[in-house]
């Protein structure tokens, strides 16, 4: 390969120059990141009276209270409660469904492993809007029939964990076929002649084997369902049954009557900060599953 | 016992062919749950939503009866969905421009400066952050009295002070929120791919006295161009079901300006009825139809675009 690149004084200047711009706007771009964390922290410690007055200054007394008015008075803490016990559920079945579907299909070679495991990812290209509709109707007539003729009751957060499994396992499915296909079979093989049934060496080699694609999979569900506001919307109507992103926006609405910014702040704080102390944590891994998963 | 895995296993080993037909024996029990519950609650819902979106049906108690293609001329005679189906194509396209760019840029300094493992988590945070929290915050800086204003006022700039929750300007705000949420996740991506290019050919590319443009143009945009193809599908994915930061930004559960509305909100308002709380279910069906169709037509036409490049080349 002779060269095309000529030692170009000129050119490389211009070249250092434009280098130089991009990294100048990329810390530009990081400060800005950290800036708006800070802002939003700050300002949910801060009287309604300062926001306004200093929006960039700190609190003069750190005003715990707006915390305490969203908790009780906005109803965030019944909302807390909905959001973790349906994202903790929600995101172990997925594993559980999903895991064993992805085992067999990544290291039992039936003919219908690859078709099968194409057709769970086509569900991810599928926007979910496009089922919202028969969602909406399976999830009202599911509460019907339980009330009127099984369970005598229902709850509408019970349909909304089984659509938020039903619409991650594409994903999950997907994720943790790469993760077992990838596992050496020296082990497995060793179990079965060891005598250890297929399903004992699924449990205890293979799917300890895989934990870390597993554990990436569970957090990149708490992640996305964390944010899912769009079916709670829909499908519930109790605001009392409803999740953070959903009292937040209805706090929001508020404001125009209530005008506590303080409190909407902290609202904002409630939702994003368990996001924030999860990415500090287990970043990395958030990081490589979304961009891998997307990758592979 | 049925005749392909006895096949397979006549091909192997003999002590290997009988573990493969013990584990073969999990093939169906491991896979069902899952393979069930995704036919039923996702894929026939899916058909479903063809079948629905030829009916004329209002709410959940009212009749269904046949209405052909008429949700569907209604939807394409419609002002307000023909606005908010623009909306949703600037969004995707404007904004997709947008974000490859700065990727793009990024890719060109970010292998080798300092600091970039910090950069790289940085810049990734809000994409994790709820719409709806960013929007709410933003949302509040950006009222008419709200800082940024207020900064724009102190520092003389007041005819810059615009109302920029104001119906006709809302939308480019949001479409402003969304890609700075968002580009962090396309520029991880990218540098997954960059990662994985050998350092050999960078190395050489210098030795010939590249500059580090030629360099991203010689070596990093080659050979990030598959994942390029990925991340591109993806971003029209999640561009077209863009929902919450609108509901964000024009901070209201009720009815978001015409001019602000993607076809995911006007959706959302079809099967919720809005303020005025009138679903029309059929035709909510017949936008979820559109999503999909408009869905695949952009991912089809973004492989082709990709393709025809790298035949060029």
């Amino acid at each position: 390969m002779t060269t095309t690149f000529q030692p170009r004084t000129r050119a490389h200047a211009i070249d250092g120059a434009i280098a130089t711009l991009i990294r100048i706007l990329l810390w530009v771009w990081v400060a800005l990141n950290l800036a708006v964390v800070a802002w939003i922290v700050l300002s949910s410690l801060k009287t309604t009276r300062e926001i306004f007055a200093q929006p960039f200054g700190l609190p003069a007394v750190p005003q715990w209270q707006n915390f305490v008015a969203a908790w009780q008075v906005a109803g965030f803490s019944g909302a807390a409660f909905n959001t973790i016990a349906l994202v903790a559920v929600s995101s172990v079945v997925i594993v559980v469904l999903a895991a064993p579907a992805a085992y067999v299909l990544a290291r039992i070679p039936r003919a219908s492993a690859v078709p099968v495991t194409t057709f769970f990812a086509l569900g991810m290209a599928i926007p979910f809007q496009a089922v919202l509709v028969p969602l909406f109707l399976i999830s009202n007539s599911l509460s019907d029939v339980m009330i009127q003729w099984v369970l005598g009751f229902w709850d509408d957060r019970i349909s909304l964990g089984l659509f938020y499994i039903v619409l991650s396992l594409p994903f999950t499915v997907f994720l943790l076929t790469a993760y077992f296909r990838n596992l050496p079979s020296e082990l497995e093989e060793a179990a079965a002649i060891d005598g250890a049934s297929p399903f004992r060496t699924f449990v205890q080699i293979m799917f300890p084997l895989a934990r870390p694609g597993i554990v990436t999979a569970l957090v990149l569900n708490i992640v996305s369902l964390w944010n899912e506001t769009l079916l709670v919307l829909v499908l519930v109507t109790d605001p009392e049954q409803r999740t953070l992103p959903a009292a937040l926006l209805n706090l929001y609405n508020t404001m125009q009557f209530t005008s506590n910014w303080g409190g909407l702040f902290a609202g904002i704080v409630i939702l994003v900060l368990p996001m924030i102390i999860l990415y500090l944590w287990v970043g990395r891994r958030i990081v490589e599953g979304m961009t891998q998963g997307a990758g592979k | 016992m049925p005749a392909a895995a006895r096949t397979s296993a006549a091909a192997g080993r003999s002590d290997e062919s009988g573990l493969q037909r013990a584990r073969s024996r999990l093939y169906l029990p491991f896979l069902l749950p899952a393979l069930l519950l995704y036919i039923v609650l996702f894929v026939v819902p899916s058909l479903a939503s063809v079948g629905f979106s030829l009916m004329k049906w209002g709410g959940l108690g009212s009749d269904m009866s046949w209405n052909g293609l008429g949700n569907y001329v209604r939807l394409f005679t419609n002002p307000a969905f023909g606005t908010s189906f623009l909306n949703t194509l600037l969004l995707t396209i404007v904004g997709g421009l947008i974000v490859f760019g700065v990727a793009f840029l990024s890719m060109v300094v970010l292998r080798e400066m300092r600091g970039r493992a910090f950069i790289r988590a940085v810049v990734f945070v809000p994409y994790i952050l709820s719409p709806i929290a960013i929007g709410a915050a933003i949302g509040f800086l950006l009222n008419p009295d709200g800082a940024i204003n207020l900064i724009l006022r102190t520092i003389g700039l007041d005819s810059l002070a615009l109302a920029w929750l104001s119906p006709d300007l809302v939308f480019k705000v949001i479409i402003i929120g969304f890609i700075w949420s968002t580009t962090g996740f396309y520029v991880a991506l990218m540098m997954s791919g960059v990662d994985s290019i050998s350092p050999s050919l960078y190395e050489a590319a210098k030795l010939s006295g590249a500059s580090r443009l030629q360099q991203f143009r010689y070596v990093t945009f080659p050979l990030t161009r598959d994942i390029l193809a990925t991340a591109a599908v993806l971003w029209v994915i999640n561009g077209i079901k863009v929902f919450e930061i609108v509901i964000a930004f024009t901070g209201t559960a009720g009815t978001p300006p015409l001019q602000a509305r993607t076809v995911a909100v006007q959706q959302y308002l079809s099967v919720t009825g809005g303020r005025d709380g009138v679903p029309d279910l059929g035709y909510a069906s017949a936008i979820g139809v559109v999503m999909f169709v408009l869905c695949s037509v952009l991912v089809v036409l973004v492989r082709r675009i990709l393709r025809t490049e790298s035949i060029e080349q």
